[in-house]
């Protein structure tokens, strides 16, 4: 018995042993160069000069920042490092945190002074609360010294909307500065029926098209809406400023900066009486209100769905069509707006911690004007990760498919300058011409770099976050009647202190505007 | 439900004794029954989804027998099969070194606080109690652990923080040694020359079978089912436990479904497996622990009630 036992437990632990080594063997030639953290510059691999006049020492950079951890991410570094160790002899390690577990994760790395240079931060992301609390550097003066680059590629307009009190704390990505919301369509039956889709202006345009799909597709959903893509939620959200939280909101066409109850605005009544008139049409699903987006999106992939709302930009559709394996059609409903959420949609921001920030700027400097660079970051090595088929076009590498990939992030539009990466094969060719179109056409909300800090109203904005979340979904989708429910819903959110919360922005947002 | 033998008048007492037994027996039964399926439905269930076409689960809901029987979660795990072998390899390094070490460990605490002759057994009885009471929080926890000892990205972060000893275990064997072990046999020992290591590895140890493969299996459990170290403490994918890795798929979607009407991330929520992978990951990850409980069950059933005896 006792020997048996031991058989089997020396066994196991064998198993274990060789199982946790198999997966390795790939990864040996890839070790890092820096195995311990505490050796915190590492000599450069190549004994290169660096090219710089000004001689540099060695420096390892660490980037934290959300997303998975694929397969060849520590080749993808080598390579980075060896380019930046020509460029400004320093090397980087790059450190992706799972999206799941960021919230946590990031909070401890900071609570506990974990040493790291750069890391991602957004609007959505805790951005102002963790520039409150000092975890990210003022940039100002290292933008001016060693950002130049970053800078003009920028341009004044997303420097100034990512401000915080007239201080830069994070770089913004240069991507889209503006958002839309719209519907995407299924291309094969749009093209079916010779359904317009220029023709369609407003709402009601929809409402034959819907007819149409009803009546001649059986099985198949007219607009599968879910929680959060639901259209009045996102028309409302982009064509009126949220003020960072959405509980009291700007409307840009009032022209003034008057504090309003986003429930109580006809943008988000006519929507919702619009829904509710479809719902009961039966163009919409019937688990509107309880379905998950990842749920939304398989209803697209089974071919049981014709339209979707989602918010938009130029070559959303194709972006989508990638992810979903159905080719898309898209229509905007709304012109583009630019609020804060939108200029701070994603950024780099320099830790507190950094043991040097000087080279974390050049670093960023690099990614706003060194193509090379970022698409290194983007999409990997060429030859391995992808081909290019064009000038700055790529494609898959044959027998490579964006699932087998070995690195494959999709995470172009969270770093540096993304008019500067290059496009995928079924991305339209001028979608950065379009994005720049875009940027410039788009409504600049007369709020835009106000940050609203919760701070004081705190009890009150999670208060009317539960009272938000047991009705929305449920009238944003149309399920239930928004003549009966409306009323309660705005009752039940300023029993939960809501006009507290607007009277509050409203004294901010006036201290603002003045001090401009 | 058999007929009781036929009822004769010097049999009554019996038969009726017989019968309420039966009736009783009858209700415990149901029971159990009902209990069982309650437990068994939603693995069924995760195991009929996992074997079913992925259109037929959007379209039709989950059912209980596949409308459209397909392996396509089971393959296209199978592509990712060297990072979920890597990770079963590391879920089972961790489980078999964790429980062995954690087991001593609470053994060897436990041992000497139950002798009633080890002057600071008390000290040392309300430190493992004051632990179960109050604990530090998350942040403090998390900076002994990075920065007083450096864990993080290792096997050790896996093993260490929170698992490899639990002050309740402990007590529960110093309960079980109290009663179980009489004195006289320590004394006897002693008298016939044993050191004190000696008697508690020759002698208590085997006799304590019960309740160290009840704690063993309480550590092996906690260790197999455990993703939150990884997810706070490790950033490397080399170290990731099996359960992470499906923990992980569901924590990414929660967090996309949330912020989904920002930037790049919904694209990114198309990406992430489908409900029937996501059950297929769910069996993958549960099959060693039900495969390994039969063999605990025994000692489990001995060692779980030798609390209720007074000794």
């Amino acid at each position: 018995m006792k020997k048996q036992f031991v058989i089997i437990l020396s066994l196991v632990v064998i198993l274990g042993v060789i199982l946790s080594g198999c997966g390795d063997s790939k990864n040996n030639n890839a070790s890092s160069p820096a195995a311990s953290p505490a050796e915190s510059s590492t000599s450069p691999s190549s004994s290169e000069e660096p090219s710089d006049s000004v001689k540099l020492d060695p420096y390892k950079l660490v980037m934290v920042y959300p997303g998975g951890n694929p397969k060849d991410l520590k080749l993808v570094e080598e390579e980075m490092s060896k380019y930046l160790t020509e460029k400004i002899n320093a090397t980087i390690e790059l450190k992706p945190i799972d999206w799941g577990a960021w919230a946590d994760k990031s909070n401890l790395m900071f609570t506990s002074n974990d040493k790291f240079d750069l890391i991602f931060t957004a609007a959505w992301l805790q951005y102002n609360s963790n520039v409150a609390k000092g975890q990210f550097l003022e940039l100002d003066k290292l933008i001016d010294q060693y950002g130049q680059g970053a800078k003009e590629t920028l341009g004044p307009d997303w420097i100034k909307g990512s401000q915080v009190n007239g201080h830069n704390y994070g770089l913004p990505t240069l991507k889209e500065f503006a958002g839309a919301a719209g519907l995407l369509f299924r291309k094969d039956l749009v093209e079916k029926y010779n359904i317009d889709l220029n023709a369609i202006n407003t709402m009601d345009d929809l409402t034959p098209i819907f007819q149409t799909i009803k009546d001649k597709e059986p099985g198949v959903t007219p607009l599968v809406q879910s929680l959060s893509l639901n259209l009045p939620g996102l028309i409302s959200g982009y064509s009126l400023d949220y003020l960072g939280d959405s509980y009291g909101v700007v409307d840009p066409d009032s022209g003034d900066l008057k504090v309003v109850n986003m429930f109580e605005t006809k943008k988000y009544t006519d929507a919702v009486q619009q829904m509710r008139k479809w719902n009961k049409a039966g163009f919409i699903n019937k688990d509107a209100s309880t379905i998950k987006d990842d749920q939304l999106y398989n209803v697209m992939k089974a071919g049981k769905g014709f339209a979707f709302a989602a918010s938009t930009k130029p070559g959303k559709n194709a972006e989508m069509s990638t992810q979903l394996g159905v080719d898309l059609l898209q229509k905007d409903l709304i012109k583009p707006q630019t609020t804060t959420s939108e200029a701070s949609g994603a950024m780099l921001a320099i830790s507190r911690t950094s043991g040097n920030p000087e080279r974390a700027m050049m670093f960023l400097n690099l990614l706003y004007t060194d193509q090379y660079l970022i698409n290194l970051l983007d999409f990997g090595i060429e030859g391995k990760h992808y081909v290019k088929s064009a000038d700055n076009v790529l494609d898959f590498p044959e027998g490579v498919t964006a699932q087998t990939s070995g690195y494959n992030p999709g995470a172009a539009w969270m770093f540096g300058n993304q008019l500067n990466t290059y496009l995928w094969s079924n991305e339209d060719p001028n979608k950065w011409n379009k994005f720049k179109e875009f940027n410039d056409s788009s409504t600049k909300s007369l709020a835009l770099g106000f940050v609203w800090d919760p701070t004081n109203v705190k009890n009150e904005v999670a208060a009317v976050a539960n009272a938000r979340t047991e009705f929305s979904g449920a009238i944003q989708t149309g399920t239930i009647d928004p003549d009966k429910f409306l009323p309660q819903f705005n009752q039940k959110l300023k029993d939960a202190g809501l006009d507290k919360i607007i009277e509050e922005k409203q004294k901010q947002l006036d201290a603002w505007a003045q001090n401009k | 439900m058999r007929n009781t033998s036929v009822i004769t008048p010097s049999t009554t007492q019996t038969a009726t004794r017989q019968q309420k037994f039966s009736v009783y027996q009858l209700l415990l039964h149901i029971i159990f029954i009902i209990t069982s399926i309650l437990v068994i439905i939603p693995v069924i269930l995760v195991l009929a989804v996992s074997f079913s076409d992925e259109n037929s689960i959007f379209i039709e809901g989950y059912s209980f027998i596949p409308k459209k029987f397909s392996m396509d979660a089971y393959t296209y795990l199978w592509q990712d099969k060297m990072a979920i072998l890597h990770a079963y390899g590391v879920s089972i390094s961790v489980t078999v070194i964790g429980g062995i070490i954690g087991l001593l460990l609470t053994a060897l605490f436990a041992y000497p606080i139950s002798r009633r002759d080890f002057p600071l057994r008390n000290v040392f009885s309300f430190y493992v109690f004051f632990t179960i009471l109050f604990g530090g929080g998350l942040v403090p926890w998390y900076m002994v652990f990075t920065n007083i000892i450096d864990v993080k990205d290792s096997m050790i972060a896996l093993i260490l923080p929170g698992l490899l000893m639990n002050g309740f275990n402990v007590l529960i064997m110093r309960t079980f040694f109290q009663n179980m072990v009489p004195p006289s046999l320590i004394e006897s020992a002693t008298i016939d020359g044993a050191g004190e290591f000696r008697i508690w590895w020759q002698i208590i140890m085997p006799l304590s079978l019960p309740v160290l493969a009840t704690i063993g299996l309480f550590s092996t459990l906690g260790y197999w089912n455990d993703w939150f170290n990884s997810l706070i403490f490790v950033s490397d994918a080399k170290w990731y436990s099996l359960q992470y890795v499906m923990q992980k798929t569901l924590l990414d979607v929660q967090f996309l479904s949330q912020h989904s009407s920002s930037g790049g991330t919904s694209a990114l929520l198309a990406a992430v497996p489908t409900e029937t992978v996501r059950m297929a990951m769910a069996i993958i990850g549960a099959g060693p622990v039900v495969l390994a409980y039969p063999f605990f069950q025994r000692y489990l059933v001995q060692g779980l009630t030798i609390g209720a005896v007074k000794g």
